[in-house]
């Protein structure tokens, strides 16, 4: 018995050391300029479409069932002359120590090589724990199985799984276009591009307010934004290190805004 | 006593007729396809290299099932009069596919690249078994994730030469 309790306890601690993530290939960032974002949620759109995210209509989402692996927030400020209005698109932060990945008991989410922290289905049993630990509340339940009607059913990528009702889901950072890029520089024999990959929220936005990169890549311009003195990391206190920074918003009068202020 | 026995033995016995029944006309691992098309005349006796119809298998994830112009453009000639080449003839007059039965079915959520695999050097035979050598093709491996952890994991070296690099790693093959 004792034994059985060191292998599990061993297990446990491979995939929860701190900063372990380090060694591998690639640390995939994404760096968000909220200056830029103009809150059209053509992200949301690309990203629904391009991960098979079902539209669960009006009254699932009044019943809080929502299904987007990303979210804007909207903040306003002020009355009518003067008004501030704030947006912050936020998806899964993919957090270098995840609270979620410590709370799964069946290890259906955890780190995998390029530091992306990621959701396995076919273990998931539905216990909702991790979107119980995730402090950013991008965790979404499949409450139903959701059908899509003749037509729209052909619009399904093939590269990502239909997933069914008791699957907790969340945003992947679009691993099989990671994948995808992967394959072709294996078949050239080359490292992967800097830009070369791009989640569908980051080709889809118009103003190109996000940017998708390699931060082990010191050439890469994520890693060069991710300098930026307006840099900062959404609920920094809890120190669960996401990959996904932001840049302040700064207004006319040189006041900064963030949603956290 | 002896009717104990008498049950048990024919238990054994209907047990035994049935597996072997449903193994043989049942299983999905030899299904009976809408043309009775052999894998030995072709790749073994007529020396055909596998990816002269499977044409993609080093390209994609595919391998690709080769599409009835393929077989015509050399069924145009030889044997014309065979009642299974007739079968052929049908469908390509009728400019319709040929609804082939596929033996190894991955389920929805496996990414498997072909290309991947052929690229390493993996032989079809690994997985397929000796096609050359059957009239009726049959799925000679499981197919279940055990299976394909047993190279992912420490198995390659036989194989490859090499550790398979993210092996383990579940998104490698799940999607």
């Amino acid at each position: 018995m004792g034994k059985f309790l060191d292998k599990i306890l061993e297990r446990f601690k491979i995939y929860r050391i701190p900063g372990y993530y380090e060694k591998y290939d690639h640390k995939w960032t994404m760096v968000i300029d909220l200056d830029r974002c103009n809150g059209c949620e053509a992200c949301v759109v690309a990203c629904n479409a391009e991960n098979n995210v079902p539209v669960v209509g009006k009254e699932e989402c009044g019943n809080k069932r929502t299904l987007n692996w990303i979210r804007i927030e909207r903040y306003v400020e002020g009355e009518y002359p003067n008004v501030k209005v704030k947006f912050i698109p936020i998806m899964c932060q993919h957090c270098g120590k995840a609270p979620c990945e410590t709370a799964c008991p069946v290890y259906a989410t955890y780190h995998n090589q390029d530091g992306l922290n990621v959701q396995v289905y076919n273990r998931c049993v539905g216990t909702f724990t991790c979107a119980t630990y995730c402090p950013y509340d991008v965790r979404r339940f499949n409450w139903f199985t959701y059908k899509r009607d003749e037509p729209l059913n052909q619009q399904l990528n093939p590269d990502v799984t239909v997933r069914e009702m008791g699957v907790m889901e969340k945003c992947t950072f679009c691993i099989q276009r990671i994948r995808a890029a992967k394959d072709r520089a294996k078949d050239e024999n080359r490292s992967i591009r800097d830009g070369e990959v791009q989640p569908a929220c980051v080709q889809s936005c118009p103003t190109g307010a996000m940017t998708f990169g390699d931060m082990n890549d010191p050439d890469s311009k994520v890693f060069k934004l991710a300098k930026s003195q307006r840099k900062y990391k959404l609920l920094e206190e809890l120190n669960a290190d996401p990959s996904v920074i932001y840049l302040k918003r700064v207004m006319k009068d040189g006041s900064s805004a963030t949603h956290e202020e | 006593m002896k009717k104990v026995i008498l049950y048990i033995v024919v238990g054994v016995a209907t047990f035994a007729i049935g597996y072997n029944v449903n193994a043989v006309y049942f299983s999905d691992r030899s299904p009976i396809q809408p043309i009775a098309f052999s894998h030995k005349i072709h790749a073994g006796d007529n020396n055909i290299p596998c990816m002269y119809c499977h044409i993609y298998a080093d390209k994609s994830t595919v391998a690709g099932v080769p599409n009835v112009r393929k077989c015509i453009g050399c069924h145009k000639i030889i044997k014309q009069d065979a009642p299974e080449i007739q079968k052929l003839t049908d469908y390509w007059n009728r400019k319709e596919p040929i609804p082939w039965i596929k033996v190894h079915n991955l389920p929805d959520y496996v990414y498997f690249p072909h290309k991947r695999h052929v690229k390493a050097g993996v032989h079809c035979q690994t997985c397929h078994g000796d096609v050359a050598k059957m009239d009726v093709l049959t799925r000679v491996s499981s197919l279940k994730m055990g299976w394909c952890l047993d190279c992912h994991t420490n198995g390659a070296v036989a194989i490859i030469g090499r550790e398979v690099k993210n092996g383990k790693d579940c998104w490698t093959c799940h999607k």
